[in-house]
């Protein structure tokens, strides 16, 4: 049963050089993600995977199309929307000056909630540095932290926007436990990522998206079937790296 | 009445701005090391004037004359030849240059009158109308000396104000409204900017809270913080400096509380702008400097240009400093700048209609 539903997105912006033109960074994208699923997508730089994200977050304008998460429309009910998701974006600064528990109780307020921040914290094993200042966790645990704020409204849809990016193998594979953890629980989650192998092995589903548009979506296993390059001799040869680049292509973006 | 979410986000934004020290106490050394000058500099009253003499005469009395000069402590006294004082005040070095001729005696008392020749620096006249009437006083109590007569009259002087009023007294209320102008337009302006470039705006702005929560919760903050910061100014320059309060504490702190508004409010609205720290610094001090110079605070408008005195009455800063220093140097009630609060009143609804219109959570945020 799908709890985001996503039809015939668009967003348009102003072309970089000249003001006057505009290309379309989402262009036509639907979605139909299940409740309880871990939904990957994928894409080069620019493909539109965080525009898309932020449209339904209610960041961004919705220029075409129409959506909605757990049957509220996305753009006539922005704030009902905002109570019921968590969202965890690339940029995770927070306020200078406070603590993990200052900072997550903080959050609560802003959902007018009671939470226990020490919970949270042992959630995303922060519980030892519950006195700490954002500035002073690594990378890792900067990303764990940034997920704990997204938990404090208990939402029914986790958006994570490329948490993985930047960390070190080890911190890399504590994300997605956490992640399978949080999923086992019932929570759908929807990520963005350049890891063919963090969607490989965490995502029941995947699109790829490219210039705006989805160029294919499916289980991992029905990707690499169906696109993966033809082997010489092996039947399944091939990883979902392989299946990236042929639908993309291997020319370099920025 | 702010709500409860209102009231929670501001402490915390009391407690993120109280955890700023180095900021505060920046804010604070500022307007404390100004005052400080300013006080010392003019604990002493006026400079001594300097005054060359020139004695040609040999009698007691022209003496005595040049004594009593230099015994006044309004004159600062050289005495000397004609032609090298003449030099020093061609240099600016002597405000004017006394001549006591050869006659100069109580032996002609009873002949015509001595002429004394005063040479002076025609750029320094201004200076002279204040000097003329002291050495024309020291002279007639000289006269009266030798020819033993009584004054007519006694100039008995008693002062009405308890006290006079020192340059500080006047540039206190004006630095106290500079400095809530600045710490307000820091405040809102560059935290917004700063948050902005952080990602914290875009982050809050997907939890369910509402825009005017966060703008009442750091105007709230900000308020008790600067309102704090005035309050150990005022405490340092009474306690310490010894500058006179005269008008009602709370009447004064009404006016500071309506400034701070006015400027949070424009503060916004440069957040709102400016996209960088770089452009929030410049524009602000688009806003901030010519308010420096135009708005009284270290000179009454009056003392200005008349061209530029229309346009220096209607500054934001100009009204609030003017209220606040009738407040606190003539003890002016807030019935009696009425025509400061009108200009303040709409200074505030002028900011209030920017900062609404242009802070618009998607577009700050993003």
């Amino acid at each position: 049963m799908p709890i985001i539903e996503v039809e015939n997105f668009t967003k348009q912006y102003p072309l970089p050089d000249s003001k006057n033109e505009t290309f379309f960074a989402v262009d036509g994208v639907s979605l139909h993600i299940d409740k309880g699923e871990i939904f990957g997508i994928l894409g080069p730089n620019g493909a539109g995977k965080t525009t898309t994200l932020e449209m339904l977050e209610g960041l961004t304008d919705i220029d075409g199309g129409h959506a909605t998460i757990d049957g509220i429309d996305v753009q006539s009910h922005p704030f009902k929307v905002k109570k019921i998701i968590g969202v965890q974006l690339q940029a995770n600064e927070y306020f200078d000056n406070l603590s993990l528990v200052e900072l997550l109780t903080l959050f609560g307020a802003l959902y007018k909630r009671e939470i226990d921040p020490s919970t949270l914290l042992e959630k995303v094993q922060l519980l030892d540095k519950a006195k700490a200042r954002p500035a002073n966790l690594s990378g890792g645990q900067k990303q764990r932290f940034s997920i704990a704020c997204a938990l404090v409204n208990e939402p029914k849809v986790l958006f994570l926007d490329e948490p993985t990016t930047g960390l070190d193998p080890q911190a890399k594979r504590n994300l997605w436990e956490l992640v399978t953890e949080l999923n086992n629980s019932g929570m759908t989650i929807v990520l963005t990522t350049h890891n063919m192998e963090e969607a490989e092995s965490l995502c029941q589903r995947i699109a790829i998206m490219d210039h705006g548009k989805i160029v294919a979506e499916g289980t991992p296993q029905h990707l690499i079937l169906q696109h993966a390059p033809e082997p010489p001799e092996a039947p399944l040869h091939g990883n979902l790296e392989d299946v990236f680049l042929t639908l993309t292509g291997h020319a370099l973006r920025d | 009445m702010p709500t409860k979410l209102q009231l929670h986000l501001s402490k915390v934004f009391l407690k993120i701005f109280l955890r700023d020290r180095q900021s505060i106490f920046f804010s604070l050394f500022f307007p404390i090391i100004f005052m400080t000058v300013f006080g010392f500099a003019n604990s002493g009253g006026q400079d001594p004037i300097n005054v060359g003499v020139v004695n040609d005469s040999d009698a007691v009395v022209a003496a005595e004359f040049v004594q009593q000069l230099i015994d006044n402590p309004i004159f600062n006294v050289t005495v000397g030849v004609e032609d090298s004082l003449r030099g020093e005040l061609e240099e600016g070095d002597q405000t004017m240059v006394l001549v006591l001729p050869e006659v100069f005696s109580n032996q002609n008392l009873d002949q015509d009158s001595t002429e004394l020749r005063l040479l002076v620096d025609a750029a320094q006249v201004q200076q002279l109308g204040l000097i003329l009437p002291v050495l024309e006083q020291t002279l007639i109590e000289i006269e009266r000396e030798f020819r033993n007569t009584e004054p007519m009259f006694n100039l008995a002087i008693e002062d009405v104000q308890a006290r006079s009023q020192s340059y500080l007294d006047f540039l206190l209320p004006g630095l106290m409204a500079f400095t809530l102008m600045q710490l307000s337009i820091a405040g809102s302006g560059f935290n917004i900017v700063e948050y902005r470039r952080k990602g914290i705006l875009k982050r809050l702005f997907v939890t369910p809270i509402q825009p005017k929560d966060f703008i009442t919760a750091i105007v709230l903050a900000r308020m008790s913080i600067i309102l704090i910061q005035l309050a150990v100014l005022i405490a340092f320059a009474v306690l310490i400096l010894d500058v006179r309060m005269i008008g009602s504490i709370v009447e004064f702190f009404f006016v500071v509380i309506l400034g701070t508004f006015i400027f949070l409010n424009l503060g916004f609205c440069l957040g709102s702008i400016a996209k960088t720290q770089q452009a929030v610094i410049l524009v602000g001090n688009i806003v901030i400097f010519p308010q420096i110079f135009l708005s009284g605070v270290f000179y009454p408008i009056s003392s200005m240009p008349e061209l530029i005195q229309p346009i220096a009455y209607v500054l934001p800063l100009s009204f609030v400093a003017t209220g606040m220093r009738d407040i606190a140097n003539e003890g002016a009630s807030l019935l009696t700048i009425l025509p400061s609060l009108l200009g303040i009143a709409v200074w505030l609804v002028i900011g209030f209609v920017l900062a609404t219109r242009l802070f618009v959570w998607k577009e700050v945020a993003n």
